[in-house]
């Protein structure tokens, strides 16, 4: 059947938890355990005049920390609700503090902490923040990122990562070929267009941050570098249901079914993803041989880092990198969260799947009701 | 849309006196086809015609009516490639932008000084034509402005109505525009893989509402009774290659045959404006 | 601008797409077979103001509204069209002056004019004037007024016809080319349009029915009278407004409804329009006898009403580098090569193709290859057809 054409469903209920299927207790203690406050349990809080809902109210419940972690549904507070008017707390994201101008009608105490977009409460010792539901991503130092070249300047790469705004790479982040402690030159300058030009991937590590959000990438390290040999997906960023979501580990390598060999996955912090053949790289070669030298391997390492050739690939692995694009989207569609755990267990649910289909383990198709199917064999519905 | 920088006639459209003599009142009278099937036909193409552009062309088809008076006149000047703007992003090919518009005083019906949604649309089809046939990574970072001016469209002026066939009309122009900006383009020195040049062709139903219908290159709907579809083809002779289909009508889907055979004479067509072409660069050249 | 639009892909990523979909059979990115189109969720009905309205959405979010309305509007009347002061009343009779009356009695005088429809595409983020809008709305207004038949369905009587307004609406950008989108959400919604029912007749001022329980659809329904067993509804239109695809080519395999990704690597891409009529209608050309047969049989009459060639972004796509011809490429220096890396440049613009490496293709595509396409999506019993049994099967309202 070429098309399939479901009638509409009904309104989907808004659930933000990863696993509609638990009940909240279990759900918070997984993503949302530092979210630990204290908040009406009756689950009825749009009943409730403003005045009411004032989350955190004494610090003894804060204290409280088994009590709250018991109690901690998702805590959800919207644009200009009231989150605390104790001043011991300290305002962070999505929060700002309630002018001493507030007229008499106002049910907000000056100085009080306001919530200033719709998301969870989340608690960081004495910091209040809110996490909005969606977002676009925010870089922080340390991301691993996948991003793509948009623009290219004198010095440095405009690179769209999924922010706010254009992330910056400088010439001077990059590891230039020739071995990593060369110079950068004139010529590199003019050069800038062979190591990425507009339309190229890249993976990179968030190095610093502008203050009006922008941030600051680098690639000076053996991991990072132009993405070849694959295929790239974007999907939402952090935040809310579905998305990738920082983890430990957001690049891996994995074993593919039917004969597709090594596969390498990363997950992109601001929610791009690269799933790509595994290619060895000349460091490990160099390492099973035994005999280069330290600066032998940084050289040789620098000169795939800039190609945009893919190698040769074989038949079974464009099949398992589809169908890991394929767990991917499906996670994604259906509001579950994106990580390693996920992404493993999906796939192989996937290649099960697969397996018993009337088409066979050809079959790499995950849209529409088999990716609802494998979502609800992951969240064991 | 309405110009409000100039005084525009009364928005009604309206129509001008038809004086009563004998050949409105009967039966329209159907002109037979004055060539063969299979015969194009003829055209005047010339380049360098505008000095201060950087190539142009000027392509003249002969009309229906009265053989050796000309009915569509096409006039194309090509500007470029040039460096494009600093605020447009990087390119690593050549940017091309198509300009097709008719002269107000062009059709019988007037048309504005803006360009109306068919001619936009015209000038996607020239562009998809064009883009095929350029060498586009030859010239990365720059731009090249076509522009046609259709200084007389080819309609029957005998007749004090319209008759529906602005849409074949618009085919007609088509082909020419190709093959006119093809000229263009050489005479600009801007690298083709080859000549590109538009041909079209007709399914066209002579004899009655019953008559088995019969395909025609070049085809001018003043000529036929009625037109059941009609295809332009910007094709590349020497690769065998077609660079823009358009093609509209109505035919039984379970006759590829019939497609197939408007689809080759439209290539035929194009062969033979291609001839011209090159023979008009050719001259050029000496 | 191009008529689809541009999207920027590394040349890694290019070369690997048009790989894996040059591969027989080609595997999709996202999964589908060549012939699979993404799901999509369509209800008609949705607007209340209207007279007939649908809506589709994608499972990327990707939705499109159509809503059609109607208007009672004068026909200007032309010197030298049989003018009605002369021979009122004698309307009805009038036909049989002509010698098959009977054939086609009282279908003949109707008249349509393409200018009784005017169909609009608003999409997010593109200008009103944008050329890319001009051209859809061109195709698929083309497509429905290119067999002459459906603005005669417009004709209320010789003084007033109906102006029938298409407003197709984007809800978000698109992510996608949108063609197919707009064209199944405007089949939709055509088929679920109604005209209150004419109660005047002849050509005096007309006048309708109140009951818009009464009021008939644009696209009459018939009861089929055998039973098709896949659809539940008991009435289906014999004859359909046209459906748009689009269909591209890779090497030698053909691609339905491709997503953007895909259409960048395309050799070729076009829209194909196409609608199915009643069987029974005495086309003028359709007597070749050997028609007949399978028609009868299919209990569908497809036609083909428009092609056009969609401009590919494969052309504009940035090249890709090979690794010989790399000048980061391996170890060498960048300081001392410069004349060396000059030469390779700009032989790399000319070479052939190497393996893995990404080069935009040049020239038109083959005359075979698009016979193929055509061929493809014309083919009886093939993918339009599945397409149009399914949109059969969408409720109605």
């Amino acid at each position: 059947m070429p098309i399939t054409i479901l009638p509409p469903k009904p309104s989907r209920p808004i659930n933000n938890h990863q696993h509609p299927s638990e009940d909240d207790v279990s759900a918070a203690s997984d993503s949302d355990s530092d979210a630990g406050a204290a908040i009406d349990q009756d689950g009825d809080h749009a009943m409730h005049p403003p005045t009411k809902r004032t989350r955190l109210t004494t610090t003894t419940t804060i204290s409280n920390r088994t009590a709250a972690a018991a109690a901690a549904a998702a805590s959800i507070v919207t644009p200009g609700e009231q989150i605390t008017d104790d001043p011991q707390w300290m305002r962070g994201h999505g929060t700002y503090v309630a002018g001493t101008a507030a007229g008499s009608a106002s049910t907000i105490t000056a100085g009080s902490i306001v919530s200033s977009v719709a998301g969870t409460v989340t608690r960081t010792n004495k910091l209040l923040s809110v996490r909005p539901l969606r977002a676009r991503y925010t870089p922080e130092v340390g991301d691993l990122v996948v991003g793509r070249i948009v623009e290219v300047q004198a010095k440095r790469w405009r690179v769209d990562v999924g922010s706010t705004q254009l992330a910056a790479l400088p010439l001077s982040a990059i590891n230039l070929p020739g071995g990593i402690l060369r110079k950068r030159t004139e010529t590199d300058e003019l050069q800038i267009r062979t190591f990425f030009a507009e339309g190229d991937l890249l993976v990179a590590e968030v190095q610093q941050l502008f203050g009006d959000g922008g941030a600051v990438l680098h690639t000076r390290s053996l991991k990072y570098g132009k993405l070849r040999n694959g295929v790239f997906v974007a999907v939402a960023g952090m935040g809310g249901g579905g998305g990738v979501v920082r983890s430990r580990r957001q690049v891996w390598t994995m074993d593919a079914a039917n004969g597709g060999g090594q596969i390498d996955v990363v997950l992109g912090v601001n929610g791009y993803v690269w799933i790509s053949r595994h290619v060895e790289t000349p460091e490990a070669e160099a390492a099973g041989k035994g005999a280069a030298g330290i600066t032998n391997m940084e050289e040789s390492v620098s000169t795939t880092m800039y190609s945009s050739q893919n190698d040769r690939i074989e038949v079974e692995a464009m099949r398992e990198i589809a169908r890991l694009r394929g767990v991917v989207t499906a996670l994604v569609e259906n509001g579950l969260r994106v990580d390693e755990d996920m992404v493993v267990r999906g796939y192989h649910e996937a290649v099960e799947m697969a397996m018993v289909s009337p088409e066979g383990s050809d079959d790499i198709y995950l849209g529409g009701e088999k990716g609802q199917q494998l979502a609800a064999a992951l969240t064991g519905v | 849309m309405a110009d409000r920088r100039r005084i525009n006639g009364p928005a009604g459209a309206t129509i001008p006196p038809v004086f009563d003599d004998a050949s409105t009142r009967g039966p329209k009278s159907i002109k037979s086809r004055s060539r063969p099937a299979n015969a194009t036909r003829k055209m005047y193409l010339k380049t360098g015609v505008t000095p201060s552009a950087s190539g142009s062309a000027y392509l003249e088809i002969e009309t229906s009516a009265t053989p050796g008076v000309s009915g569509l006149k096409l006039s194309c000047s090509v500007h470029g490639p040039r460096s494009l703007p600093r605020s447009a992003p990087f390119s690593p090919h050549i940017v091309l932008s198509t300009h097709v518009k008719y002269a107000p005083f062009a059709t019988k019906q007037r048309r504005g000084y803006l360009r109306d949604p068919s001619e936009r649309d015209l000038g996607i089809h020239l562009e998809a034509a064009l883009r095929g046939a350029i060498i586009a990574d030859r010239w990365p970072k720059s731009g090249v402005d076509i522009i046609i001016s259709i200084v007389e469209g080819d309609q029957d002026r005998e007749t004090s109505q319209l008759q529906g066939d602005e849409v074949w009309d618009m085919m007609n122009a088509l082909g020419g525009c190709i093959t006119v900006a093809a000229a263009a383009l050489a005479d600009a020195g801007i690298d083709c893989v080859d000549t590109v040049a538009g041909g079209v062709a007709a399914l066209v139903q002579d004899a009655g509402e019953d008559s088995i219908p019969t395909v025609v290159v070049d085809p001018i709907p003043s000529e036929h009774e009625k037109i059941l579809a009609a295809c332009c083809i910007a094709y590349l002779p020497t690769r065998d290659e077609v660079t823009n289909l358009w093609f509209r009508g109505d035919l039984p889907a379970s006759d590829i045959d019939l497609y197939t055979n408007l689809v080759e004479k439209g290539i035929q067509a194009s062969k033979n404006a291609n001839r011209v072409l090159v023979g008009c660069l050719a001259e050029t050249i000496q | 601008m191009a008529s689809s639009q541009h999207v920027l892909l590394s040349p890694a990523e290019l070369a690997y797409l048009h790989a894996s979909l040059s591969l027989t059979p080609p595997i999709r990115p996202d999964g589908r077979s060549p012939t699979q189109f993404r799901p999509l969720v369509a209800e008609t009905g949705i607007l209340p103001g209207t007279n007939g309205s649908a809506r589709i959405c994608f499972a990327d979010g990707t939705e499109a509204i159509v809503g059609v309305k109607a208007e009672v509007e004068r026909t200007a009347q032309r010197p030298g069209e049989d003018t009605i002061f002369l021979e009122e009343g004698g309307v009805e009779g009038g036909d049989d002056a002509d010698g098959d009356g009977e054939a086609r009695e009282g279908v003949d005088k109707r008249k349509g004019d393409a200018a009784w429809v005017e169909m609009t595409v608003e999409i997010p983020g593109l200008r009103d004037d944008d050329s890319g809008t001009a051209f859809l709305s061109a195709m698929l207004s083309e497509a429905l007024l290119s067999d002459g038949e459906f603005a005669k369905r417009l004709w209320i009587n010789r003084r007033f016809h109906w102006k029938l307004y298409l407003d197709i609406i984007l809800i978000s950008p698109p992510l996608s080319y949108p063609l197919p989108l707009l064209s199944l959400t405007s089949h939709l919604a055509l088929l679920s349009t109604r005209l209150p029912r004419l109660k005047s007749e002849g050509d005096e001022d007309p006048f309708f029915d109140d009951d818009w329980a009464a009021a008939p659809y644009l696209y009459p329904r018939t009861t089929p009278t055998t039973t098709s067993s896949t659809s539940p509804t008991t009435t289906t239109a014999a004859t359909r407004p046209p459906i748009t695809l689009l269909v591209m080519a890779v090497g030698n395999n053909i691609i339905f409804d491709p997503s953007k990704e895909e259409l960048t690597v395309a050799d070729v891409a076009l829209a194909v329009s196409v609608t199915s009529t009643a069987s029974s209608t005495s086309k003028p050309h359709t007597d070749n006898a050997d028609l007949k047969e399978p028609d009868t049989e299919a209990g569908r009459n497809l036609r083909l009403l428009s092609i056009r060639t969609i401009d590919p972004p494969s052309r504009l796509t940035p090249p890709g580098v090979a690794n010989a011809a790399n000048a980061a490429y391996g170890a060498n220096n960048g300081a001392a090569t410069g004349a060396t890396q000059k030469m390779l440049e700009a032989q790399t613009a000319e070479t052939e193709a190497v393996e893995g490496v990404w080069k935009a293709p040049r020239g038109g595509a083959k005359r075979r290859v698009l016979g193929a396409l055509v061929q493809k999506v014309l083919e009886r019993g093939g993918v339009v057809d599945e397409v149009l049994d399914a949109l059969e099967a969408v409720d109605l309202g």
